[in-house]
């Protein structure tokens, strides 16, 4: 049994102008022990699934539908039905949280040792001696530098990487069943991004914490991931473990992410593949597949009219595409294979340009 | 090369003050470019890349005066931009423009695209009303928007459209030579390729010269004739694009590119993490700039400020790498090589300092 399981989720913002499926009947399950990344791009509706979770969606948005089961002891508990005081008790204690912009996210007038240690004594009927001897330890686990000095230092004496260090240290003080990691390393530079990504994996092995991975980097989640979840327009399109899903991508958008990224090392020829158009705003989702105004595979009047479902096309992976499978060289006005470099358009053969198997 | 170079970006220095206490008294300087020398040549493209606070936004806007640099000189076209009076200075901006990352914050929400493009005709004095029209229509053309935009205000667009707005608005000036800085970061990945394309095109038809700046390395391959690469406000390598990638000397600049994820596992380079973070540039090392970070230092890394060793147009700032390609007898490749294998092997020390607190946790 998953220990998270996410059923036909529906958050919808309820704004003057009519209301706005952010999310959209989105399906999910991360394992004991394993990293979910849940990519795409701006307003795809990834981080408002990760708020669904905690419920901590604000308002004017509302948890419409679904379920959101997490296990426990002699079966699951739905975190959309369970009381408020219930709830609590899940946010940072068997759930943690890291956000994107750590500085935003840290109180300024506390110490980061008074902040970790609020965490603990929140959790759990401790001493506050044994609530600050913890946030030393969870200090030193994240490789703080100094960590007896850092304890009584304010966030504003700390660096971005540090800061995303003690949000780390926060998170898993109360030894967390989840980890949720919304583009935890989006504001730091790569050398550090580095250094964030090896600490969570490391850990993430040592403790057996699960890790759902929010990120738009499809490189970070190829690095970090076991399974993968492409989001586009509220809905994922595509589902699979991460080797599998790089080596042969099954959606047209997740196809295009793939090509629009000029490899390292190697010497391009001609303009990058792009998708045309631009990402939708919820507000205006097009009809039937909501990629379809900007897919090169779109066939017409059927992608405009049918939603596709998330259907099995390979073993373990699933997209939402009508033609998935079948997809062939990319016709229609949207061009030629022209916009996806994923594939080599040498001649008529589509050819995928990373070898199978992917490891 | 026959052809005299674009830009010249000598020794450039551009030191900012740090005031403190009551009477506001200097107490320090922030040494955001401290001695950083390169230079472009016509319809040439250097990608400019680092981390943050390395400098490299402030040499974009030190060479067009943005700010005011404190050391070195910028000559462009051979003309010295530093000794320019306002009036020869406000000519040369028409020549040379910039793009901003942020789509959002550069550009005005009160006035409409065409006040917004046509603000700099009018400071320059290009035109009567209707070549300015014309002029404006055919930047929007170039940049793939419609003439309808000119009556629209920035809120209606996208990041993607407002980049755009920002290309049209330095390309209606007709300049020769134009700063990026970041001007892709703040925008979507799908959209990030159309922008990145549109750019190179624009650089063709109109023979324009870039200072690509960006921490995205693969782009800035992608874009760039030459990299150079800053580390704390000075230059540690600069070389053609595909040498550079091809055969990185500087341990930074090799720490760098194998931070990048990937997602094609036959690119994966051997991770190297650099330990600790990037020093504040009010108090700089002495001796190398990175030795505190590098792997590789030694005790004249921590003394001497490592002068430059040039080979084939290969330019790095490193102790090491001097010896290296000494040693090699100036095989930049074996000397690459000897490098990153000396780096591998310095960073795969077991790092389990965070082992003992583990155990504890679990218990």
């Amino acid at each position: 049994m998953p220990l998270l399981e996410i059923n036909n989720l529906v958050t919808a913002f309820h704004t003057p102008a009519g209301r706005v499926p952010a999310v959209d009947g989105v399906s999910l399950s991360i394992e004991r022990g394993k990293t979910l990344g849940l990519v795409g791009e701006s307003g795809c509706g990834k981080s408002v699934t990760a708020m669904s979770i905690l419920r901590l969606v604000a308002s004017p948005g509302v948890i419409e539908s679904g379920e959101i089961l997490l296990a426990r002891e002699g079966g699951s508990v739905d975190l959309t039905q369970l009381p408020e005081p219930e709830l609590r008790k899940v946010r940072g204690g068997r759930i943690g949280m890291i956000f994107q912009e750590p500085m935003t996210s840290l109180n300024p007038v506390f110490t980061i040792g008074d902040q970790i240690a609020e965490a603990v004594l929140l959790h759990r009927a401790v001493p506050r001696a044994a609530a600050r001897a913890r946030a030393l330890e969870m200090l030193k686990l994240v490789r703080l530098a100094d960590p007896e000095q850092r304890l009584d230092e304010y966030p504003h004496q700390l660096s971005g990487g540090m800061r995303q260090r003690v949000m780390i240290a926060m998170a898993l003080a109360c030894e967390p069943d989840l980890v949720i990691a919304d583009e935890p390393t989006t504001a730091l530079d790569v050398t550090i991004q580095a250094q964030i990504l090896e600490l969570l994996s490391d850990l993430r092995r040592r403790l057996q914490t699960s890790l759902l991975l929010i990120t738009h980097d499809l490189g970070v989640v190829a690095e970090t991931c076991d399974e993968v979840a492409v989001m586009y327009a509220g809905r994922i399109v595509e589902r699979a473990p991460a080797a599998e899903l790089f080596a042969n991508p099954q959606h047209p958008y997740t196809i295009g992410l793939l090509a629009a990224r000029p490899a390292t090392g190697v010497r391009h020829e001609g303009p990058l593949r792009t998708i045309p158009g631009m990402v939708p705003l919820p507000q205006n989702f097009p009809a039937g597949c909501r990629f379809h105004p900007r897919c090169a595979y779109a066939r017409l009047p059927h992608c405009a009219g049918d939603v596709p479902p998330l259907r099995d096309i390979r073993p373990q992976h699933q997209a939402r595409c009508h033609y998935a499978g079948e997809l062939g060289p990319a016709t229609g006005e949207k061009g030629d294979a022209a916009h996806f470099p994923h594939f080599s358009n040498a001649g008529n053969e589509l050819r995928p340009l990373f070898p199978e198997g992917g490891s | 090369m026959t052809t005299q170079p674009l830009l010249v970006v000598e020794n450039l220095q551009t030191h900012f003050p740090v005031r403190r206490g009551l009477l506001r008294r200097v107490s320090g300087s922030v040494q955001a470019v401290d001695g950083v020398s390169f230079s472009i040549a016509k319809r040439r493209t250097l990608g400019l890349v680092g981390e943050s606070g390395c400098g490299k936004t402030t040499v974009g806007r030190s060479i067009l005066r943005l700010v005011e640099p404190t050391g070195g000189d910028v000559r462009f076209a051979g003309a010295s931009v530093r000794g320019m009076n306002a009036r020869d200075l406000r000519a040369l901006r028409r020549r040379m423009q910039i793009v901003f990352q942020d789509p959002y914050g550069s550009l005005n929400p009160r006035m409409t695209v065409r006040g917004i493009l046509e603000e700099g005709l009018v400071i320059h004095r290009m035109g009567d009303a209707r070549d300015r029209l014309a002029r404006m229509r055919r930047a929007l053309d170039r940049t793939g928007l419609t003439a309808a935009t000119l009556e629209r205000y920035p809120h209606e667009f996208s990041g993607g459209q407002r980049q755009r707005i920002a290309i049209a608005r330095a390309l209606v000036l007709e300049p020769e030579f134009l700063v990026l800085d970041e001007p892709i970061s703040a925008l979507d990945v799908s959209i990030q390729a159309q922008v990145v394309n549109l750019l190179v095109e624009l650089r063709e038809e109109l023979g324009l010269t870039y200072l690509f700046i960006s921490h995205d390395l693969s782009v800035v391959e992608y874009v760039s004739d030459d990299v150079a690469v800053m580390y704390l406000g000075r230059l540690v390598e600069r070389a053609d694009a595909a040498a550079l990638y091809r055969a990185p000397l500087h341990p930074y600049t090799l720490a760098l590119f194998s931070a990048v994820p990937t997602i094609d596992p036959a690119r994966r380079r051997r991770r190297i993490v650099l330990t600790g973070d990037v020093p504040s540039p009010s108090r700089p090392p002495r001796g190398c700039r990175f030795h505190p970070r590098c792997p590789l230092a030694e005790s004249v890394c921590r003394e001497v400020d490592p002068p430059a060793t040039t080979l084939d147009g290969h330019l790095v700032h490193c102790h090491v790498a001097a010896r290296e390609l000494e040693r090699s007898a100036g095989d930049v490749r074996a000397a690459a090589a000897s490098i990153a294998e000396a780096m591998a092997a310095a960073s795969a020390k077991p790092a389990s300092d965070a082992a003992a607190a583990s155990g504890t946790l679990k218990a």
